[in-house]
């Protein structure tokens, strides 16, 4: 059939002369500032809403989900009564607003860590009591950790983790994977962000406490030289919930300086 | 942040892989292309009355042809926004101009000149699994005109 012909493909049709990485790059830019922007709006409005949650709603909360993991490994000694009394003594010195109320639970656990949860509940680990030489360090931490459920933090950062979960559904829809790996990137690297501030906030509260309660600070850094050590350092502050270690002490050192906190320090009774 | 690095590393073996296997293959299909063009293919039910007696033969060509990972995230987001889905269009002309070559390629070892009928099926064949790199499927076929010598 000579009167018929494959005529020749023009190219391109289909192909677009357009860089690939360069669409990719505008449009990870585009959505992540989109995504970015509403997750920032709508978190700070879910910790406003937070901070107005009552305090006895958040310990019935706390009653009902949180409380209830670690109770064997509780011990009910002299240690832990000091512990207790330590607690709310330095409760005292930061004025805890009506009906707020701080319960100290020690664990017998070789864990190096301390934390403050819902409810007014703050768990001291005995890994962390053995690194530290003396009481002052130990009410550093204390200290540190009921300025968290002072600022309500705890419930701030549950809001906020349930605020963010529930964008990250609606935006991906559920069926497209990769879209939720790639948005899921953003939101963690927020949320670490957000927590360091109210890191640095319980520092300098924690600060306060401790030159109000022992007339200076002397001994407060040797808390985070033991975390320091424990962590080895973090390569990027940026990704790091609590902030860096140096950046801390200097933090402590600055304010003894300017309090002029030099004072006696303090042991720590005997416990096992 | 061991999920950023995987999520990266993944997305530079799929842009750099990708990237090459696209160009040599289109560069192959050109290649191939201007081989075989000599052999007509149409869309047409049936050739022309006036044709001489010929011989019939059912051919096909199909390929498979998978997406990269690189792909996949850009066509993710696009989705996100609309638009052309730019990097799944190079992707299926690639699979159609493969299976259709194929196809060529099988009438020319069959000696025939022309090709009716030629009809193009596609299928993904990881539909619904979103967890999943997804390829795509072009089946082409046609009845083979061979001329009787």
């Amino acid at each position: 059939m000579p009167e018929y012909e494959n005529p020749e493909v023009p190219e391109g049709i289909n192909v677009s002369e357009e860089h690939p990485l360069k669409e990719f790059i505008l449009l990870a830019c585009g959505i992540g500032a989109a995504v970015a922007v509403v997750l920032f709006a709508l978190t700070l409005l879910a910790q406003n809403a937070a901070k107005a949650i009552p305090f006895e709603m958040e310990k019935k909360l706390a009653a009902n989900a949180i409380f209830s993991a670690d109770t064997e490994n509780l011990k009910s000694s002299e240690f832990e009564k000091y512990l207790s009394t330590l607690a709310n003594k330095l409760a005292k010195q930061q004025g805890l607003p009506e009906g707020m109320t701080i319960t100290l639970h020690y664990s017998n656990q070789n864990i190096v860590n301390a934390f403050a949860t819902l409810g007014g509940h703050i768990f001291v680990y005995r890994g962390l009591i053995d690194k530290l030489p003396h009481e002052n360090a130990l009410a550093m931490v204390i200290a540190h950790e009921i300025a968290h459920i002072r600022h309500r933090d705890p419930i701030i950062a549950m809001g906020r983790g349930a605020t963010m979960m529930l964008i990250l559904a609606l935006f991906t829809g559920g069926d497209s994977a990769v879209a939720q790996q790639f948005l899921g990137q953003i939101g963690l690297v927020t949320a670490l962000n957000f927590n360091r501030e109210q890191e640095l906030a319980a520092d300098v509260v924690a600060l306060e406490t401790l030159q109000a309660y022992y007339g200076h600070v002397n001994g407060a850094e040797v808390l985070f030289e033991v975390l320091g050590e424990e962590e080895g350092e973090v390569p990027l502050a940026f990704l790091s919930t609590h902030p860096m270690t140096q950046s801390r002490i200097d933090h402590v050192i600055s304010f003894r300086d300017e309090h002029d906190g030099r004072g006696e320090l303090t042991p720590l009774p005997e416990y096992q | 942040m061991y999920d950023i690095l995987i999520f990266l590393t993944l997305m530079a073996l799929g842009f750099f892989f990708g990237r090459r296997a696209e160009k040599k293959h289109f560069k192959s299909i050109r290649r191939r292309e201007a081989k075989y063009r000599q052999i007509l293919a149409f869309s047409e039910r049936l050739p022309p009355p006036n044709t001489r007696p010929v011989e019939s033969q059912l051919v096909s060509g199909n390929v498979v042809i998978s997406v990269d990972y690189f792909k996949q995230i850009v066509a993710g987001l696009k989705t996100l926004v609309g638009g052309r889905l730019t990097s799944y269009e190079s992707l299926l002309e690639r699979a159609r101009r493969e299976a259709i070559l194929r196809m060529k390629e099988q009438a020319a070892a069959a000696g025939a000149e022309t090709i009716f009928n030629v009809k193009l099926e596609t299928a993904s064949i990881t539909k619904g699994n979103g967890q999943q790199v997804g390829c795509v499927e072009v089946f082409a076929y046609g009845t083979a005109i061979i001329p009787i010598a």
